[in-house]
């Protein structure tokens, strides 16, 4: 499975595109803000799931997300927030603009892993 | 005047920061215990918060302890090196966390504004050091403190 | 404060032997921070108390470092599956059979701190059609864990642990650095302590969940255990068990239904009595090896097992 990671800050690219491919998802691209990640996905990137930030320069991550569930095009793509906003309004926002879910920064790979299984994108672990 | 954050809850935010994205684990962040050494070579990590109050969450460690800290984050080797850039990347996205998560304790939603990283604070005109955490991650010192500037009574200045 | 080498090395073994978790070298801070408030309360250092372990062990004590060192956060909707078979499948089916309406009875019987009994809460909220109610039954051995649960209060990092984002939003509130369920949510359960070893709470049951429990026990206590929820289990209610678990080979009072990838279980149609053999009247002299301790029943001190009178069980009289 492909993925994108979008967020300003290299280390936590870096944290989330390392916990996908811990759960099976091949090395994902990255996206520095919301414009980057458009431009890669109108160039023909095929991606299965975004986890995008919130706050980022030049396009924010709600805005990209509108920007993805406008397109027909795009309508198989899963669209995960991974951010610090944690107001109950925020989350909302998101989830009306289209995201899929919603992760509060600081996670663990284990709550990745819990998300993507409520998505179906990944077997659950096998709990003993 | 509703009051800024309680100090329990700096500590909360800190430890959960941690344990989810450092030590995969609760219970590795604890309260320093003991005399305070000074820091000789420390780094600085700071973001600002502007809503119903504003402020600067800020983390203080030494530079090694930052870099440890990087190589965690990095996924690398104790022993790797770590570049500048990745160094500030890191500190500041732990700051940035951290601040995110003391910004939605505000009752209206507020902003954040981008990490930085130095080797000093710069001042804050009218900030007040409202809480002051001393803190040990695996022994080794790392302060949280949160500053606050918007004008309070002076009777809920801790 | 710092542990010994030799101190480290003995919690991991026994961490090992009666959980499985494996504590390798690298993890002393972790055992360090886990120990200290047990350390503390005994007015003592953590070597001390780790000495204190090996000299004079006590089943309290190694308990305590057992669970202290295995707590984990659990998840909410754990496993997905027999959530959405619960919601899709069998509540309908059960609604159905019910005429639409009275009251549906849920036991969610090792409940720790809430996450399961809640996800059904939130599931009946949203899925159980009017006019009729609910009533959760959650139970766990631990007071100290049935508090927490009755808070209805989550940490963020728990509250990213499987639950939906809809149903975040839909039923819970921001409180500090927590977030916490509606009371509408809360109001659905009761929590209360009790034993998987005693007799249940007074049913009947529309659904049990007996989930992530079973395995830890062996064969005569999971067929005992079993009975016990059958006892209280309507004829046309259903059983949850854990991902990796399952009756087969273990009680055959029951019909497996799969649904997907899952499975669920009901009681199976009356039929002649088949005998199994329980332990007598007292938990007590059951025979079984303690193994890891989770959440939801007591360990007794018991290392031998015993022999169980047998005593034939005939399902025809139980309803």
């Amino acid at each position: 499975m492909k993925a994108l990671v979008i967020d300003d800050s290299r280390t936590m690219r870096r944290i989330v595109a390392r916990a996908l491919e811990d759960l099976g998802f091949e090395p994902p691209l990255q996206a520095e803000h919301g414009r980057d990640a458009l431009d890669q996905l109108e160039a023909g990137a095929e991606v299965d799931l975004a986890c995008i930030d919130w706050n980022m320069p030049v396009m924010d991550g709600l805005t990209f997300v509108s920007q993805v569930r406008a397109n027909p095009a795009w309508r198989h793509i899963t669209l995960m927030m991974v951010t610090t906003e944690a107001e109950h309004g925020q989350i909302v926002r998101a989830l009306a603009a289209g995201a899929h879910e919603y992760l509060i920064k600081p996670f663990t790979t284990d709550a990745i892993r819990d998300k993507l299984d409520l998505l179906g994108l990944v077997p659950a672990e096998e709990h003993v | 005047m509703t009051a800024t954050v309680e100090r329990d809850q700096v500590q909360a935010i800190a430890q959960e920061v941690f344990a989810a994205m450092i030590d995969g684990d609760l219970g590795l962040l604890l309260p320093w215990d003991g005399d305070l050494p000074t820091i000789d070579d420390a780094l600085v990590a700071w973001v600002d918060l502007h809503g119903d109050w504003s402020g600067r969450a800020v983390l203080v460690t030494a530079n090694d302890t930052a870099l440890d800290l990087a190589r965690v984050l990095l996924d690398l080797d104790p022993r790797d090196d770590v570049s500048r850039d990745d160094l500030v990347d890191a500190l500041g996205e732990i700051a940035n966390v951290v601040g995110g998560n003391l910004k939605s304790l505000l009752p209206t939603p507020g902003t954040l504004g981008l990490p930085h990283v130095g080797d000093e604070l710069p001042p804050l005109d009218g900030a007040v050091r409202a809480h002051h955490l001393p803190l040990s991650w695996r022994g080794r010192l790392l302060v949280v403190d949160v500053w606050v500037t918007t004008p309070l009574n002076p009777k809920e200045i801790p | 404060m710092t542990l010994a080498p030799d101190g480290f090395a003995f919690v991991a073994d026994l961490v090992r032997r009666r959980s499985a978790i494996q504590l390798a070298p690298g993890k002393e801070y972790l055992v360090e921070s886990r120990l200290l408030p047990l350390a503390r309360e005994a007015g003592l250092d953590v070597d001390g108390f780790v000495d204190r372990l090996r000299t004079r062990p006590t089943p309290a004590d190694q308990d305590a470092v057992v669970e202290a060192m295995t707590t984990n956060e659990t998840s909410w909707f754990r496993d997905g599956a027999p959530y959405a078979v619960l919601r899709e499948t069998e509540l309908p089916r059960l609604v159905a059979a019910r005429g639409g309406a009275g009251r549906l009875r849920v036991w969610s019987a090792a409940c720790s701190t809430g996450q399961e009994p809640y996800s059904v809460a939130m599931t009946l909220l949203d899925h159980l059609p009017a006019p009729m109610s609910s009533e959760i039954v959650a139970t766990d051995l631990s007071e100290q864990v049935l508090e927490r649960a009755r808070s209805g209060r989550y940490s963020q990092l728990e509250v990213n642990r499987g639950l939906p984002a809809p149903l975040l939003v839909r039923h819970m509130v921001r409180a500090g650095t927590e977030w916490e369920l509606s009371a509408a949510v809360r109001q659905m359960v009761s929590f209360r302590a009790h034993n998987l070893l005693d007799a249940p709470p007074v049913g009947p049951f529309d659904v049990v969940l007996l989930r992530n429990v079973l395995i830890y026990f062996d064969l005569a206590t999971k067929r005992a255990m079993l009975d016990r929820v059958l006892r209280v289990l309507r004829p046309d209610g259903v059983l949850l068990l854990g991902a990796a678990e399952t009756t087969l080979g273990v009680h055959d009072g029951w019909e497996r239904v799969t649904v997907g990838r899952t499975s669920v279980y009901r009681p199976l149609a009356a039929r002649t009595a088949v005998p199994v053999p329980i332990p007598a009247a007292a938990a007590v002299a059951s025979p079984f090896v303690p193994a890891p301790r989770p959440a939801g029943f007591a360990v007794p001190a018991v290392p031998s097992p015993a022999a169980a009178p047998a005593a034939p069980l005939s399902r025809g009289a139980v309803r």
